[in-house]
């Protein structure tokens, strides 16, 4: 009894240790269908879709500010509006909160899946070229020197929801439109649900 | 003789207490917690049926977010929502049939100004919802500011502030317009989606509800620049304090729970939390609701059987509606809006 209980916890501290250094497990959605190539027809839910809100805030015009428990992305426009964009977040893991800068941009960014990524979903792909079958969309944001990053996607229907491993996603068609407005150097603040 | 005199002072004795007495309940009310305990349920005074914020369905079940914040106020004296007993009342009569106490408390999308607070002898304890009025426009016009509507044909009700707001901006910042006016609020929409107007202008909450009915509703945008202040607020009787401390405090509980991530979810979650803002609220810290003359449990009877601020607006009229009205100056202080509570402490 014991000894099942050791090997319990045994697989379990491997497993957690396993997801908490995983790079790649961060880098890109989790429920992921490389090679699907978007309905260039799918429509968002109105929620979702990009539109100019009411936004009261003290950060500058260009901040980009993400809540990930609404699910939206604002990009301040000043004069108490922003520019909204609804976005899919990280399931789990990706708890840090603060602010970040746009270190680097790419379009139609290739996609490596770490090998601990390999291990949990062996049906990966090891490499795969930039398009729009490839899960990280039309472009991508990286975020300081973290592995996190606002790319596209080629799966629009998981906007609003939360499963990729903390990365924002984008619809392509907003993704392009947000990397064309932003410039290196944005400010990036991520703000998270609070903790009881 | 000595009896007549004795008789007189006693009976105006009594006259002058009878009077004193009438003067009182008439100018002061302080005793309806006891009458609603007693009672058994809140009276409320609610829309006729306006979708969103407080309508029936065929089977006299209410819902809406006015109604919401009623069963918020029952759950924290009964811990039962469904204490709240809700009273259908006109614009006209609503502030009349509070005075004359038919009703515990107003829910009734009611703009807080000060006229109707002084003459009425009434109050408006705290904002619920920040309403004010908008512009609907096609989305093809590929407009995202209402100062860009210079030039337009806007379609508006007459004889309503909200011609007299339209007037007022368009001068504030000189920019011309040509009014297509009507009486009724129907041939405002028909001649929009007829296209006989650039823009209808209305009270956002409004326009986000008549887009449901137009012929193509996802072609329709709502600018996101609120012209007026309309703030939609409960109501109660002036001088009757502890009634109104209930009553604002149980939307400032539910805003403070939404701040502090407390959901009708994760509830029992929070009254192990060891955070002192949570505890506070949730009653394992601190007297704060026996000091309201309720219990302990009090807000957590609310968010259990209501939800926060957040849950309540997004089923009724947010993202879970069929509103989808985004929360805009609603949205917490700390988010982007402008609903703020004062801290439990």
């Amino acid at each position: 009894m014991t000894k099942l209980r050791h090997l319990v916890w045994m697989v379990t501290a491997v497993i957690g240790l396993m997801l908490s250094t995983s790079q790649g497990f961060a880098q890109s959605p989790d429920a992921d269908e490389p090679g699907r190539v978007p309905d260039a027809g799918y429509q968002l839910d109105p929620e979702w879709q990009k539109q100019v809100v009411y936004y009261r805030t003290t950060e500058a015009p260009g901040t980009i500010i993400i809540s990930t428990a609404e699910r939206h992305l604002y990009l301040v426009q000043g004069n108490g509006r922003a520019l909204r964009y609804g976005i899919g977040v990280g399931r789990e893991g990706f708890q840090w909160q603060g602010l970040l800068n746009i270190s680097r941009k790419a379009e139609w960014p290739d996609w490596v899946p770490p090998p601990e990524m390999i291990a949990r979903q062996p049906y990966l792909p090891r490499f795969m070229a930039g398009g729009p079958g490839n899960p990280l969309g039309a472009r991508a944001m990286y975020l300081g020197t973290t592995v996190y990053r606002i790319h596209g996607t080629n799966q629009p229907d998981t906007i609003g929801t939360a499963i990729s491993s903390g990365c924002f996603r984008l619809v392509n068609a907003d993704v392009m439109d947000l990397y064309d407005r932003v410039p290196v150097g944005t400010k990036v603040i991520v703000r998270q649900k609070p903790q009881l | 003789m000595r009896t007549f005199r004795g008789g007189l002072t006693i009976g105006l004795a009594v006259a002058v207490l009878v009077a004193a007495a009438a003067i009182t309940y008439e100018r002061y009310d302080t005793r309806t917690l006891k009458r609603t305990q007693r009672r058994g349920e809140v009276l409320c005074g609610v829309n006729k049926g306006l979708p969103g914020f407080s309508i029936p369905d065929d089977k006299g079940n209410w819902t809406g977010f006015d109604v919401d914040f009623c069963r918020a106020v029952a759950s924290a004296i009964f811990d039962d929502p469904s204490k709240a007993k809700f009273v259908p009342l006109d614009a006209s009569e609503r502030f009349k049939e509070l005075q004359n106490r038919k009703v515990d408390i107003l829910s009734r999308n009611s703009t807080w100004s000060m006229s109707r607070e002084t003459n009425y002898d009434l109050y408006f304890p705290a904002v619920a919802y920040y309403d004010g009025q908008g512009f609907m426009i096609p989305r093809s016009r590929n407009i995202d500011s209402a100062l860009d509507l210079n030039g337009s044909k806007v379609c508006v009700q007459s004889n309503t502030t909200t011609q007299l707001n339209l007037a007022d901006y368009f001068r504030a910042n000189n920019m011309k317009y040509t009014e297509m006016k009507f009486d009724k609020l129907d041939d405002v929409v028909k001649a929009y989606d007829s296209g006989q107007c650039d823009t209808l202008t209305s009270d956002a909450s409004q326009l986000y509800a008549l887009r449901l009915n137009l012929s193509k509703p996802n072609d329709q945008v709502i600018l996101a620049d609120i012209i007026s202040k309309e703030p939609l607020a409960p109501v109660v009787r002036l001088r009757d304090d502890d009634w109104m401390m209930i009553v604002k405090w149980t939307l400032y509980a539910m805003i403070n729970a939404e701040e502090l991530g407390i959901t009708s979810k994760n509830i029992d979650e929070a009254l192990k939390s060891k955070k002192p803002e949570v505890m506070r609220l949730v009653g394992t810290e601190g007297t704060y609701g026996e000091d309201l003359g309720l219990t302990k449990d009090w807000a957590v009877r609310i968010i259990r059987h209501v939800g926060n601020y957040g849950e309540v607006y997004d089923r009724n009229v947010g993202s879970g509606s069929q509103l989808k009205i985004p929360r805009g100056m609603n949205q917490l202080w700390n988010a982007g809006g402008v609903q703020y509570a004062p801290p439990i402490r």
